[in-house]
Order: C-alpha cells, then sequence, then structure tokens
C-alpha cells in the first residue's frame, strides 16, 4: 500500500510549488497518472521510490517512510523511465541485468543465470550477449524491464515507458506491463492504456485534480488540454 | 576507441576461462617487460607472442581491425621518425612496444566481461572501503566506460543539428549543447542508480535478499515473444533476431 500524506514538492532553487500538499492511498494493482507536460505527475511518481523527497509530509510504501527508510523502499518499488538508454549501464543485457543482482546474489555465475532467467522470460534471451548500444528502443526498455523485475519488486512505478517507441513495441510493452503480477502505476500520455487501469490520478498545475474512474478521468483530462487550447486561441 | 567497448563475446578460449586477475597480471608483466627490454628479436618475439593471444580471443574482426588501426598508424608515425633519426633498433622496439600492448589490452578486453572486470575491480579496491566502498568504485569504473559511447553520440548528434541550422562552423552550436545534454544524460544516469539502488553508499551490500517468490507467488510466464525487429545496419547480431 502506497500513502502520501500531505506530501509536497517544491523547486529547490525558487521555491516554486511543484507538487502541492497530496494525500492519496493507493492500493488497486493497476493506476495510472495522466496530466500535461510538467504539470507534476513524474514527480508524483517519483515520490513512491524516493527518486523525489517530499519537502513537507511523507510518503509511505507498507509503512515505510520513503525518506527515513530509502534503500528499503527502493526494494520494494522497482522504477521504470521513459528513456531506457539512461537505465542501462553495462555493455550487454545480461550484465546489465546482474547488475541489478549484485546486492543480491553474490555469486558471478549464480548471478549470470538468474540475469538469464530474466532475460527469457521477457523474451530477451536471443539478445543478452548483444551491446545494448545495437538494441532497438523497444528491446533497451524490455531489457530495463528486465533489469527492474529481476530483483522481484512488488511495486512498479513506470514513468512514461512507452512514449519513445513505435507502435507494436508500445502494445508490446503496454500488454507486458499489465500481464505483471505486481501492483503497477504507470504515468502515461497514451490514453488508451491509461483507461485500461482500475484507478487513473489526474494531475494539473501540481495538484490531482481527480481520483477515481479512468474513463471518466480522461474525459476530464480531455477537456482540461482543449478547455487550455481554446482559452490559448481566443486570447 | 568507441567501437572497442563492445569487444567482448563470450567464448570458451583459454583467455576467457582465464582469471581477471592472472590477465592484468599478464598485462601488467608483458608492459614492463616490453619497456624494460629493447632487445630486437624478444621485441618481435613478444609482438607476435601478444597478436597470437589476441587471436585467440576470437574477436570480432571488424571492430578489432578498426582498434589496431589506430596503433598501427601511431606506431608507424613513430617508427618513421626514428628511421629519420637514424635509430633503426629504437624504431623497431617502439612500435613492436606499441603494438604489443594494444594487442594485450584488446585480447582482454575481448575475453574478459565487464561482470567479472566489476568483481576484479571491486575486490582491489576492498583496501579503500574506508574512503568509498568498493563497489562504489566498481560501479564508477563501469560508468565511466558506459558514457564514452553516449558522450560521442551526444557530440555526433549536436554536430549534425548545427550542420542542420547551418552552423555547422560554429563550435559553440556543437559544444554548448553536448556539454548541457551531457550534463543531462550524467544526471539521468544518477536517477536510474539511485532508482535501481546500486551502489547506495554499501547499504545495499548489507541488504538482506528477499526470496524470489515459489509456487502460486511466483512470476507467471510473460509474453510468448517481443516484436521482431527492424535491421540495424552494422549489427552483427541481426541475423538472430
Amino acid at each position: 500500500m502506497i500513502e502520501f500524506k500531505e506530501a509536497a514538492v517544491v523547486a529547490p532553487d525558487s521555491g516554486v510549488p511543484i507538487l502541492e500538499p497530496t494525500t492519496l492511498t493507493l492500493t488497486e494493482d493497476r493506476i495510472s497518472i495522466i496530466g500535461a507536460n510538467g504539470s507534476g505527475k513524474s514527480t508524483l511518481a517519483r515520490l513512491i521510490n524516493g527518486l523525489v523527497l517530499p519537502v513537507t509530509g511523507s510518503v509511505e510504501v507498507d509503512g515505510l517512510d520513503t525518506q527515513k527508510n530509502g534503500a528499503q523502499v527502493r526494494r520494494k518499488v522497482g522504477y521504470l523511465f521513459t528513456d531506457p538508454s539512461a537505465q542501462l549501464i553495462m555493455p550487454t543485457g545480461v550484465e546489465d541485468v546482474a547488475l541489478s543482482l549484485r546486492r543480491v546474489i553474490k555469486n558471478r555465475k549464480e548471478r549470470e543465470e538468474a540475469a538469464m532467467a530474466a532475460l527469457k522470460e521477457i523474451g530477451l534471451a536471443a539478445k543478452a550477449d548483444v551491446s545494448v548500444n545495437a538494441l532497438s528502443g523497444g528491446q533497451r526498455q524490455l531489457l530495463a524491464l528486465a533489469g527492474v523485475l529481476a530483483c522481484t519488486p512488488e511495486i512498479v512505478v513506470a514513468d512514461e515507458p512507452t512514449t519513445l517507441l513505435d507502435l507494436r513495441w508500445r502494445a508490446h510493452v503496454g500488454a507486458l506491463l499489465r500481464s505483471l503480477p505486481l501492483q503497477v502505476i504507470e504515468v502515461t500520455h497514451d490514453l488508451d492504456s491509461a483507461a485500461r487501469a482500475e484507478r487513473t490520478l489526474v494531475v494539473d498545475l501540481g495538484r490531482v485534480v481527480f481520483d477515481g474512474d479512468p474513463k471518466e478521468a480522461v474525459g476530464i483530462y480531455r477537456d482540461l488540454m482543449f478547455g487550455r487550447a481554446t482559452q490559448g486561441a481566443t486570447a | 576507441m568507441i567501437s572497442l567497448l563492445g569487444l567482448y563475446r563470450p567464448r570458451r578460449t583459454p583467455l576467457h576461462r582465464a582469471p581477471v586477475w592472472f590477465k592484468m597480471l599478464l598485462l601488467l608483466g608483458i608492459s614492463i617487460t616490453t619497456i624494460a627490454v629493447s632487445d630486437p628479436v624478444t621485441t618481435i618475439g613478444i609482438t607476435a607472442a601478444c597478436l597470437l593471444l589476441l587471436a585467440s580471443t576470437l574477436p570480432p574482426l571488424k571492430a578489432t581491425l578498426k582498434g589496431m588501426a589506430f596503433i598501427i598508424v601511431i606506431a608507424a608515425l613513430t617508427t618513421l621518425f626514428q628511421l629519420w633519426r637514424g635509430e633503426y633498433v629504437r624504431a623497431l622496439d617502439l612500435a613492436g612496444d606499441l603494438i604489443s600492448i594494444a594487442a594485450l589490452a584488446l585480447a582482454i578486453t575481448s575475453s574478459t566481461s565487464m561482470g567479472a572486470m566489476l568483481d576484479f575491480i571491486t575486490t582491489l579496491a576492498t583496501p579503500l572501503k574506508w574512503i568509498l566502498p568498493p563497489e562504489t568504485i566498481g560501479v564508477m569504473v563501469s560508468l565511466t566506460l558506459r558514457s564514452i559511447p553516449e558522450a560521442a553520440r551526444i557530440l555526433t548528434e549536436a554536430r549534425v543539428a548545427a550542420r542542420a541550422r547551418g552552423l555547422d562552423r560554429d563550435v559553440r552550436a556543437i559544444l554548448f549543447p553536448s556539454a548541457s545534454r551531457t550534463v543531462g544524460f550524467a544526471l539521468q544516469l544518477g536517477q536510474a542508480l539511485h532508482a535501481r539502488g546500486i551502489a547506495e553508499h554499501g547499504r545495499a551490500a548489507k541488504a538482506t535478499p528477499r526470496p524470489a517468490p515459489q509456487g502460486d507467488d511466483a512470476v507467471a510466464p510473460v509474453l510468448p515473444s517481443p516484436p521482431v525487429r527492424e535491421a540495424v545496419p552494422g549489427d552483427p547480431e541481426n541475423s538472430t533476431s
């Protein structure tokens, strides 16, 4: 269970609020977060695994405070970035997944076997020894996901995981995320994907302006965006 | 140099099976010997042995030739300079030294996985654990290697973007965006490390592993197979797609 208790974030230098005090309890297995660019949705997602810490209030994952128990929280919460290139550190896929496993499996051979198993499960076994630079964007995103899943997290937070992908990879990665037997929180601009969640949060100007039924949330988000576009055109 | 970073291929050659410490010791020993000894016969012998060692690791031909070509050009220029000065033995010695050390370094690169190298560096850095956790030092080395091709990619993209704007002769139009994007990449990489819980000030090493889910709780097999990727020019593994 993820609990936001009046969690707020401000820009470090200017003090401009990025996320207004937010109180939420997230228990559903599939949650989507939608909103305009710069609305604060990624900040909201990053609060969950302690990548961003609240200035006031707190965020807890299964009772663990992200501020006090950051390392433990990150073992529970895997994070998938938009650009997998920034997430991949080692030269080949199998080595990259093995890097994620270093803290739990000390023996290199066992670690590589576990990494290989993770790649096999995700359908990337054939690319295990290929340079990460030679993989397509979709394959890199799968590899990044394999690195996250290899650590057996209980929650996966995916920050626009399909934004940089073409249609077929978008469908594949989207289906893969939906099939995970874990709690998945996806920040997305893909409204179809957002509508498939159990619960959707709409973030606008640093506030959660809607929290509830995904289809209703998508409608509200569209109204917000098109309303703003109309205002902009007539101003 | 960039192409060399993808040299490693898993194989069963003797050098692949040799422990990393042995390979590093070999590199150190050969480097000292080549510098200390200037006898032409010994130089030729060591150079031939190093080239044979490199060939024995069955490295990818194109990338290896590309890497060696640079060294051979440097060696040729050095040799020509020494010949011009009339120092024939020195010319042979310098060229031999350069080629043998480069060939041996390539042989080690092509036969050692980054994981094995990371383990070696981590072990080597253990005495420094009071300053920085050994794991962190190992990750730092990996990150440095990882960043080289990325920095080169950013520089190439900045050059193309500058050309598209008709600013290909303006150094600032290439360097400023390259510098800011490189810093951006470093920040993203740092966040990714943080998110993955890698090298978290040594706390990771003390982490208690959570048991992998068993039985009904085990992760169900995911989708059958990912989409077949499009052909990428120069990707030697394309055929496996």
